[in-house]
């Protein structure tokens, strides 16, 4: 790496967001840096300071109750994820999303936050994130806040999220536990790559949800629809949501087109 | 900063940039050139290393994140000059041929074995996925992993089935 920075790594909270609060210059924050450090090799990102959030006691947390839901910590790896045994029993889409992230080495590193303050528009867990509802909890050193998921991103790679801010956890609250999803990835090999179209169906309460990622500027939802829906009617909501563009992957058209046809056959699966 | 980091039994103390990778500190400070750097951006899996147990892009890691870590390299793998199971298998079934690769393979392929003893074709083409090989087109690397998890029969077809 080219670019030098400092480093600190604290290990209680509040000084981690004291240190938010009071440094002067650049800084990033530093999770499983499977996106960070490759910014910072491609001079992308040049930080005067990165500050590591892992080794605060409970940064990789995962706390499943009842009534609660389920509550993710910030440095919750995609691994973590998958294999717990009570997200596989409760929240099933969330780990269909989680096993299509990369590599199963990056999955041992890259966290679910990191996945989503990135804020890229093929964020594979957004899609779970949407359909179930989660909320973020976003903390300064004299604040805290929850934003509703659906609120959260709001560009390519843009968020709401201001820059003295970092997000603490993700909650998934307990209505939509034990929800039915599943989510399917279009890429140009089976193995590790970036989704050309994602598309997440979930039967939340009784309801249909559609989330799609890779078509629109930000991971996009539909609004709920009823369990019946016709496939014309499902469709249109879709198209009514995404926006996608040409890039090197592939075209707009094809991006309408599978986006489309995974919708037709996820919804058959879920209804199943 | 100075960090200490105990890799393949061996306990360092070294002073290291805070920007260096925990790959080029392994090759370059530490002399172990069997983790190789192919794309240095978690794509081609062949820094691939095990940190605290469990497997790692190490040109995604920073050494200074290491302190106080467990480090395990392809050279820890052989035992007193004796080749593990799964290296002797990569010999026999040629799956190595520039080698590039076959340090982050066989680190990816002992992980796989960890969770998985027995794998079938499938489970090794998912545990390998962020494994990258230009030159054996992985057939004979899926034979060795096969072979040295008792899942070999010779000549058997090797189908290659991914539901979608
Ligand atoms: S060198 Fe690390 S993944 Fe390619
Ligand atoms: S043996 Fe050459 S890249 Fe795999």
């Amino acid at each position: 790496m080219i670019h030098q920075f400092s480093y600190m790594a604290p290990t209680e909270l509040d000084d981690l967001l004291a240190l938010l609060d009071t440094t002067k210059g650049g800084f990033k924050l530093l999770a499983g840096g499977t996106d960070l450090l490759v910014n910072i090799r491609n001079g992308l990102l040049k930080p005067d300071l990165v500050i590591d959030v892992k080794r605060i006691a409970g940064a990789g947390a995962i706390t499943y109750d009842v009534e609660k839901g389920l509550q993710l910590g910030w440095a919750t790896t995609i691994n973590d994820i998958i294999s717990s045994t009570e997200i596989a029993k409760h929240y099933p889409l969330l780990q269909a999303c989680a096993c299509d992230l990369a590599s199963y080495q990056v999955r041992n590193r890259a966290t679910v936050v990191g996945n989503i303050v990135n804020a890229s528009p093929c964020s594979d867990m957004a899609p779970a994130l949407l359909c179930l509802d989660a909320s973020i909890l976003v903390a300064t050193a004299t604040t805290r806040k929850t934003i509703p998921i659906q609120k959260f991103f709001t560009g390519v790679k843009q968020t709401v999220l201001q820059p003295r801010e970092m997000v603490v956890g993700i909650t998934i609250p307990s209505h939509t536990k034990d929800s039915k999803g599943v989510y399917r990835k279009l890429k140009r090999i089976q193995g590790h790559d970036l989704g050309i179209v994602g598309v997440a169906v979930a039967m939340v309460e009784g309801r249909l949800r559609i989330a799609v990622s890779s078509a629109a500027p930000t991971p996009v939802i539909t609004d709920d629809l009823p369990l019946d829906v016709s496939a014309p009617d499902a469709l249109y909501a879709v198209e009514r949501i995404i926006n996608p563009i040409s890039d090197i992957r592939c075209t707009k058209e094809y991006r309408r087109f599978m986006v489309s046809e995974f919708t037709k056959r996820l919804i058959q699966e879920v209804r199943a | 900063m100075k960090i200490q980091v105990t890799v393949n039994g061996i306990a360092y103390e070294k002073d290291v940039a805070e920007h260096r990778t925990l790959l080029h500190f392994l090759r370059d400070d530490l002399g172990l050139t069997g983790t190789k750097e192919g794309c240095g951006a978690g794509e081609c899996g062949a820094c691939t290393v095990y940190f605290n147990g469990k497997t790692v892009n190490s040109c995604m890691v920073l050494a200074v994140e290491a302190n106080g870590g467990t480090i395990e390299t392809i050279e820890g793998e052989a035992q007193d000059g004796v080749l593990s199971r799964l290296q002797d298998a990569f010999d026999r079934h040629h799956a190595v041929q520039c080698g590039f690769c076959t340090a982050g393979m066989i680190m990816s392929a002992r992980e796989l074995i960890h969770h998985t003893p027995h794998p079938t074709v499938k489970e090794i083409q998912d545990g390998l996925e962020g494994n990258f090989c230009r030159c054996t087109g992985y057939e004979q690397i899926i034979e060795a992993i096969l072979d040295a998890t008792g899942g070999y029969r010779e000549k058997e077809e090797l189908v290659y089935v991914r539901e979608q």
